[in-house]
């Protein structure tokens, strides 16, 4: 068992931690990232929305909660992120929709709150809602329900690919210094007078701060140092991707009173979803996705977008929506000191996570400053990633250009999202080390066969790559293998 | 063979592609062409090991790499040049095809005419909407089947299969034979997905339990499937409640139906059946773009490959036919629509000029029945079921009381005797 030590630990490699690290490597400072699970973003993250910049539409928000002053001031700083780190961004605007007279008064309500929260909690930069009247909705929406009487609109709401972007984060939080420790799950902290004493799987790290990051995890690691000031209350939301062919149908986020949506995915996709608002969880760590929700959620798309079957849905699954504080406030979340233990920092978002995620990070610096840790700045910092070919995006002529430097690109991999080789091996290169680890790079086995295909190809690369055999490829890590014996090998043990 | 001058271009290399292939260059076709993404011709016929191919097509019973190396062999004597590891990723509605190899990159061509036979894929977990959590070990029975027979692993060694189509019910057999044991195959329809001989050779002998009307409603296990729950489901297959039983597994294979995989027909704005999922297509199996022609499970889900064979051998016919005399004579204009208890019929569309083969499928399982072509023809049938797919020979001799003004042939199939 090893022993390192450093100055600051971030528990959790989920977009709120890479975030934070990312933030941090803009200093001369000693920090770790440990993360249990074999990559990046594949917790809350990997299950959220891939809406981004919400939080102009959510009003409802008030601005005495912290939560909702982050989300607000996370809204402009995404853009110029997935800029640097050249992960696409795309304003897709969102239109919720008024059913009846009654509900008319809602949009009014919220163009006059975001008057009044302009400069003060919201950006300036932020754009002004609208509302918009039946015949804009339906030169718009064309597809959608058109019993629907108008909408307020607002054009700040982004997609973008959550996971891609917490990859990034990480990847370039590493390059300017920050340590990145995969597979490795904190079991216990102990506090010293001056330093904590945290012991993992992979042995013991001493640090002088510890941030808590943990998503889903939060209150598990806060509770080990008796930092557990809040209290959680998580919900289960529901979300289902739709075959690419109905990609079109709808061009901005559509959304109810009924908490359920329509969306377009960065990807070209369409996908819809519903949270159960305040309806608790059943068993916490539970991402078991329930016929009842599932059944819910497509009733709710249709009444939004008729042209919705349930035939189309290449995939479902799970999203948290980790509430906290009940007391203060569904929205609320846990972002600052724990009021027990010094120097122990909870990093919490809940909802939107994704969106104030940025201004977490930004946010923990002050912190962290509080607490009397020096921070000066990092002048090798460099902002800057470049992402990774997609082939099925590049025009006829860079098609040519990139498999003739290399021919791997000329051999697709998976046909439902044209996928190479030549992706697969830069993917791996990067860090990809499961089947999961390469589909959220690249995306083979996102298609509508959902890796029926391409599993068995992607196994053989990895095996490859990784010098390891095709019975030690993981879907995610872990006892996640996928191939469990090889052919007579159960035959020769019953002899 | 430069590419400007291909006369056909199949694209899919199966049972289907180079059946058409074969019968393009026997029918006159100079420059025949067959684009296969794999490493060898043959696709999903290398890993079905099992027997029961060519009973009707060579009169014997094969393997299906039996069956598949006698196209292979006739691919290479009749000199249609393949091109391998070649994935079409581009057809417009003028034709263009766009492909990739490693070795020439992207090739863009025009070629007189066009194949689809690119085949069907599995319904998947998602497209199915199982509920639960997402842990390894569920796979399709086509995934399996591929890593047993083709890669030489199982995917674990205590198994339930969801769905009774043939590929999971070989499956169930398959992995038997190596050691597994198949805890149960699940089926929610009150009869089972696949052929009787599957169920009596691969379920019966091996002693496999097969639970119909009963479905998965929960997978179990965080990283790896730990046990699935069935229920039973009532008429309107919704999980009866008190029925949950929950079973010990390691493994979900689901064999739960198959989709022609028409991505590139959709891209070139072929016109699609909602029923089969297939393009709609006449006798001579075009579509409705000029020179473009669709043959095998591309066309519509079939159960034996022999009858792949032989439809993709007309189609393969009329492509060269198009690339040669770039006119087909009559065009289909009527109609034939399903009626009672009829799910549908391919062709879609007949000129009522030709001799030719209707192959279409019941909604229910019935017995028998007499199944009616308008006023043209009656066949009676002993019983039919969805699963096995019906053929009727229509001659163009039946064909004369059709006249200039039908639009529309009402095909069904009704209980003989009365109702």
């Amino acid at each position: 068992m090893s022993q390192i030590k450093t100055e600051v630990l971030i528990i959790g490699g989920g977009i709120g931690g890479a975030a934070i690290a990312r933030e941090l490597s803009k200093y001369k400072v000693d920090a770790t990232l440990v993360e249990k699970g074999p990559d990046v973003g594949q917790g809350i993250t990997k299950c959220s929305s891939t809406i981004m910049c919400q939080g102009s539409n959510v009003l409802e928000f008030r601005s005495e909660y912290h939560n909702s002053r982050l989300v607000w001031a996370g809204m402009t700083m995404m853009e110029p992120l997935c800029k640097e780190l050249d992960i696409p961004l795309k304003r897709i605007g969102s239109l919720e929709l008024i059913k009846n007279q009654e509900e008319m008064r809602h949009p009014e309500k919220m163009m006059r709150r975001f008057k009044e929260y302009k400069g003060k909690y919201i950006p300036d930069e932020v754009e002004p809602l609208q509302f918009i009247d039946r015949d804009t909705l339906r030169s718009w929406e064309p597809n959608v329900n058109k019993s629907y009487l108008g909408a307020l609109y607002d054009p700040n709401i982004a997609v973008n690919d959550p996971v891609r972007l917490t990859i990034a984060l990480a990847d370039n939080a590493r390059k300017n210094g920050i340590k990145v420790l995969l597979d490795t799950e904190v079991m216990s902290i102990s506090k010293g007078t001056d330093e904590f004493e945290v012991c993992t799987n992979n042995g013991s790290i001493k640090c002088r701060y510890i941030i808590n990051a943990a998503g889903e995890y939060v209150g598990k690691i806060a509770q080990m140092a008796d930092a557990d000031d809040f209290a959680l209350y998580p919900v289960k939301s529901y979300q289902a991707v739709l075959d690419k062919k109905l990609g079109g149908i709808i061009n901005h986020m559509v959304l109810s009173n009924e908490n359920g949506m329509v969306a377009p995915t960065i990807h070209g996709n369409l996908f819809f979803g519903i949270s159960p608002g305040t309806q608790r969880l059943g068993k916490a760590h539970d991402h078991s996705t329930d016929k009842k929700l599932a059944d819910a959620a497509l009733k709710n798309a249709q009444e939004l977008v008729p042209g919705i079957s349930e035939r189309d849905i290449t995939n479902s699954f799970v999203g948290f929506i980790v509430f906290r504080n009940f007391e203060i406030g569904w929205h609320e979340c846990t972002v600052g000191v724990s009021r027990w233990v010094p120097r122990f920092i909870n990093a919490s978002i809940g909802f939107p996570g994704i969106c104030a995620a940025p201004a977490v990070a930004k946010e923990m610096i002050d912190i962290l400053r509080n607490q009397g840790l020096q921070l000066t700045e990092n002048p090798d910092f460099d902002p800057y990633e470049k992402s990774m070919p997609d082939f099925s995006e590049l025009s006829d002529e860079e098609k040519r250009q990139i498999i003739a430097k290399d021919p791997k690109y000329g051999h697709v991999v998976c046909r439902c999202e044209t996928v190479t080789e030549g992706e697969i091996v830069e993917a791996i290169k990067r860090g990809a080390r499961t089947l999961d680890g390469v589909k959220f790079r690249c995306r083979p086995g996102m298609g509508r066969c959902q890796g029926g295909f391409c599993g068995p190809r992607v196994t053989k690369i990895l095996a490859r790559e990784l010098g390891i055999s095709e019975e030690e490829v993981t879907k995610k890590g872990g006892e996640s293998r996928n191939l469990l014996y090889k052919s007579k090998e159960l035959l020769e043990a019953q002899q | 063979m430069k590419l400007q001058d291909i006369d056909v271009a199949v694209i899919g290399a199966g049972p289907a592609g180079m059946a058409a292939a074969i019968r393009a260059r026997e029918a006159g076709a100079e420059n025949v062409i067959i684009m296969e993404r794999a490493e060898e011709l043959g696709g999903l016929l290398h890993q079905c090991v099992h027997n029961g191919f060519g009973l009707l097509y060579f009169n014997e019973d094969l393997t299906g790499p039996e069956y598949g190396n006698r196209f292979i062999e006739k691919v290479m004597d009749t000199g249609v040049k393949p091109l391998l590891e070649t994935m079409v990723v581009k057809l417009t509605e003028d034709r263009q095809i766009g492909a990739v190899n490693a070795k020439e990159g992207f090739i863009t061509f025009r070629p007189k005419s066009v194949v689809l036979a690119m085949g069907c894929r599995e319904r998947s977990r998602g497209a199915l909407n199982i509920p639960g959590s997402r842990p390894s070990g569920v796979l399709t029975a086509g995934t399996a089947q591929r890593f047993v027979n083709v890669e030489g692993f199982l995917p674990g060694k205590r198994i339930v299969i969801l769905g009774s189509g043939d590929i999971g019910m070989i499956m169930a057999r398959r992995l038997t034979l190596e050691g597994a044991k198949v805890e149960a195959v699940v089926e929610i329809l009150p009869y089972i997905g696949g052929l009787i001989r599957n169920e009596v050779q691969c379920l019966h002998d091996f002693d496999i339990p097969l639970y119909l009307q009963h479905t998965v409603t929960q997978i179990h296990g965080e990283e790896r499937v730990t046990a699935v729950t069935i229920a039973k489901v009532d008429a309107d297959r919704n999980p009866v409640p008190g029925t949950q039983r929950k079973i010990q597994c390691d493994s979900l294979l689901l064999s739960a139906g198959l989709i022609p995989e028409n991505e590139l027909s959709l891209m070139a704005g072929i016109r699609l059946d909602p029923v089969t999922g297939g393009a709609v297509v006449d006798e001579t199996r075009q579509t409705n773009i000029a020179g473009v022609f669709a043959g095998g499970n591309v066309l519509h889900v079939h159960d034996l490959v022999d009858n792949v064979s032989w439809e993709s051998e007309l189609a393969g016919e009329s492509a060269a036919k198009f690339a040669m005399e770039r006119d087909l004579g009559e065009k289909g204009t009527i109609n034939l629509k399903a009626g009672t208890n009829i799910r549908y019929i391919v062709p879609q569309t007949i000129s009522g000029q030709r001799d030719t083969t209707l192959y279409m499928r019941v909604n229910e399982p019935q017995e028998n029945v007499r199944i009616k072509i308008g006023d043209i023809m009656t066949k009676t049938v002993r019983a039919v079921k969805p699963s096995e797919m019906i053929k009727i020979e229509l001659s163009s001799e039946k064909l004369q009381k059709v006249n200039k003004e039908t639009k529309e042939i009402i095909v069904s199939c009704e209980k003989r005797g009365g109702k």
